[in-house]
């Protein structure tokens, strides 16, 4: 573990050297921007959802986008040729996504507080954004597994947050009954704004926990069988990038 | 240092295997080379070797142990150049290095190997900005950077100009005389004429003969003395073998006529490569 620090500043270097940073920020500013043009009462329905959006589909985003880039430039076999173990290499990348979520959240919840005078469930939401984040980095390094390039990359994420979010809101709509509706959220995007929903409004308690405890465990397994073994033969593999 | 025993590989989704049983040794403080043309193979095994490449068949023996037995800390004791840039293109030269310096226990101080290559004018310069030549240099002096026991380059002289790649060469022959161990792939016969104690030839995933380049050519290779001189205002050629140099006929004729040119005539690595594989190392 003694290499972790050393890696998680090489990437955070690395995100201001190859403008992902500067990207992340640019669009951090117009969310805050946004919430401190709304009325206090939308502030509540707003985060959540920035929220959402920023821990899933921009985790995964981010943390694909330097997975492509070491590839394409080859970094990534000098990275494998020193004695840093892959589980750390992976670690790094999964704390500096859980950072930056992180940091999206500071903002917001600043902004909410300072500007608005809008309070929620801080902790509840930070503890949210961090499991949710951690689940989407992984989610996004297995889907640069099998996406050919970054654009495909983008796309497969679009299809996977577009399908799985499609239920719940037919559900909203009532085009889906309440009997099935109950179980969507076995749907990650579903289970992950539940959770963060519940810093805002009140939940049932079994289904946040529920939404927890599954997220924690879908982290590990997708970790332990599917990104941790298939990592050496990604990072091997000649791709047409 | 190595034992490669009945070593075979298929990358995942091909047909064919790309290295194909093939035996050899890297000894204790030798450059060790492969020598053969696109596709055969080299950098596959290279690859294998420094345990990136994982589920072949065959067993291959580290210092006595197995490879597959040995953790990350593997590492502390080999540097890599590998055949293509492997620099973050953002980055410097610099910053480049200092990243992976901090990976390793042990480093060196690498702004004498900088000048040596002649990059620390340029080192705070991104990368990406680097020519091929540049990058291939770089890869060499971050091979280096973690004061390594063995190296592995592969076409460590690709895309270098001839002036850097003898400063290259220089390198690798003073890391070999500090104690060093080298395990270097090459298409190019000069390359591996001049530095290797040993060469491997290989052809489509297999090994063709082993042997160092002197031994190849006193085996393969068909040593003659060929005079030059001039005579009645032409320019007349003679081959004498090596029998036939100690004959007066070479001393009369050496005594007698006007020479221009004396060359000993040897037969190259490069010819011998195409007649024991019967595959050219070009095209
Ligand atoms: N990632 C890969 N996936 C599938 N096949 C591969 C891969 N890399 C190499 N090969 C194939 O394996 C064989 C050996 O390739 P290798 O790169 O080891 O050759 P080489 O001797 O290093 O050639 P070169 O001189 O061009 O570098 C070739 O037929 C090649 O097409
Ligand atoms: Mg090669």
């Amino acid at each position: 573990m003694a290499k972790l620090g050393i890696l998680v500043q090489g990437e955070l270097d690395r995100l201001r050297k190859y403008n992902l940073f500067t990207a992340t920020t640019v669009v951090l500013l117009l969310w805050v921007g946004m919430t401190w043009l709304l009325e206090a009462g939308e502030v509540t329905a707003f985060v959540p959802l920035i929220l959402l959006m920023d821990s899933t589909m921009m985790s995964s985003l981010l943390v694909g986008a330097t997975l492509f880039y070491e590839k394409k430039e080859h970094a990534i076999n000098s990275i494998l040729v020193t004695p840093v173990p892959e589980t750390e290499y992976i670690a790094a990348k999964i704390i500096v996504s859980v950072f930056n979520s992180l940091l999206t959240f500071l903002a917001l919840a600043a902004t909410a507080y300072f500007l608005k005078g809008v309070t929620f469930n801080f902790a509840l939401v930070a503890a949210a954004v961090v499991v949710i984040t951690a689940f989407h980095a992984l989610l996004g390094i297995w889907f640069a597994f099998f996406s050919k390039n970054f654009s495909s990359l983008l796309v497969n994420l679009m299809l996977y947050i577009i399908f799985l979010m499609l239920p719940p809101v037919l559900a909203d709509l009532g085009i889906i009954g309440e009997k099935i509706a109950r179980f969507f959220i076995i749907l990650p995007p579903d289970a992950a704004g539940t959770m963060l929903q519940a810093g805002f409004a009140t939940v049932p308690l079994g289904r946040l926990i529920f939404g927890f405890v599954y997220l924690l465990a879908l982290s590990a397994a997708l970790y332990k069988y599917i990104v941790l073994p298939g990592f050496n033969q990604y990072a091997m593999r000649e791709t047409g990038v | 240092m190595f034992e490669v025993r009945g070593l075979k590989y298929k990358y995942p989704n091909a047909q064919d295997y790309a290295v194909d049983g093939i035996d050899f040794e890297i000894r204790q403080g030798e450059i060790f080379g492969f020598l053969g043309p696109s596709g055969a193979g080299k950098s596959t095994t290279q690859k294998i070797l420094i345990k990136l490449l994982k589920d072949y068949q065959g067993e291959i023996l580290y210092r006595g142990k197995k490879l597959t037995e040995y953790s990350d800390e593997f590492y502390q004791d080999i540097g890599v150049s590998f055949e293509m840039p492997i620099s973050f293109s953002k980055l410097t030269a610099m910053e480049n290095l200092e990243f992976f310096r901090r990976l390793y226990k042990e480093t060196v101080d690498v702004e004498p190997l900088l000048r040596r290559v002649g990059l620390w004018e340029d080192r705070h310069k991104k990368t990406g900005e680097y020519s091929k030549g540049m990058k291939i240099r770089l890869n060499f002096v971050r091979a280096l950077l973690n004061n390594p026991k063995m190296l592995f380059l592969d076409e460590p002289t690709n895309g270098i100009d001839p002036v850097n790649g003898k400063i290259m060469k220089d390198m690798i022959r003073e890391f070999r005389a500090q104690g060093g161990t080298v395990f270097l792939t090459s298409h190019i016969m000069s390359d591996v004429d001049e530095l290797c104690d040993r060469v491997a030839f290989i052809v489509n995933g297999k090994i063709r003969e082993v042997d160092s380049p002197r031994n190849l050519k006193l085996k393969y290779g068909k040593r003659v003395v060929r005079v030059e001189y001039r005579e009645n205002g032409n320019v007349v050629s003679k081959e004498f073998t090596m029998e036939e140099i100690k004959t007066p006929a070479f001393f009369e004729l050496l005594k007698t006529k006007d020479i221009e040119t004396l060359h000993s005539g040897e037969t190259t690595l490069e010819d011998i490569f195409i007649k024991v594989t019967g595959v050219a190392l070009h095209g």
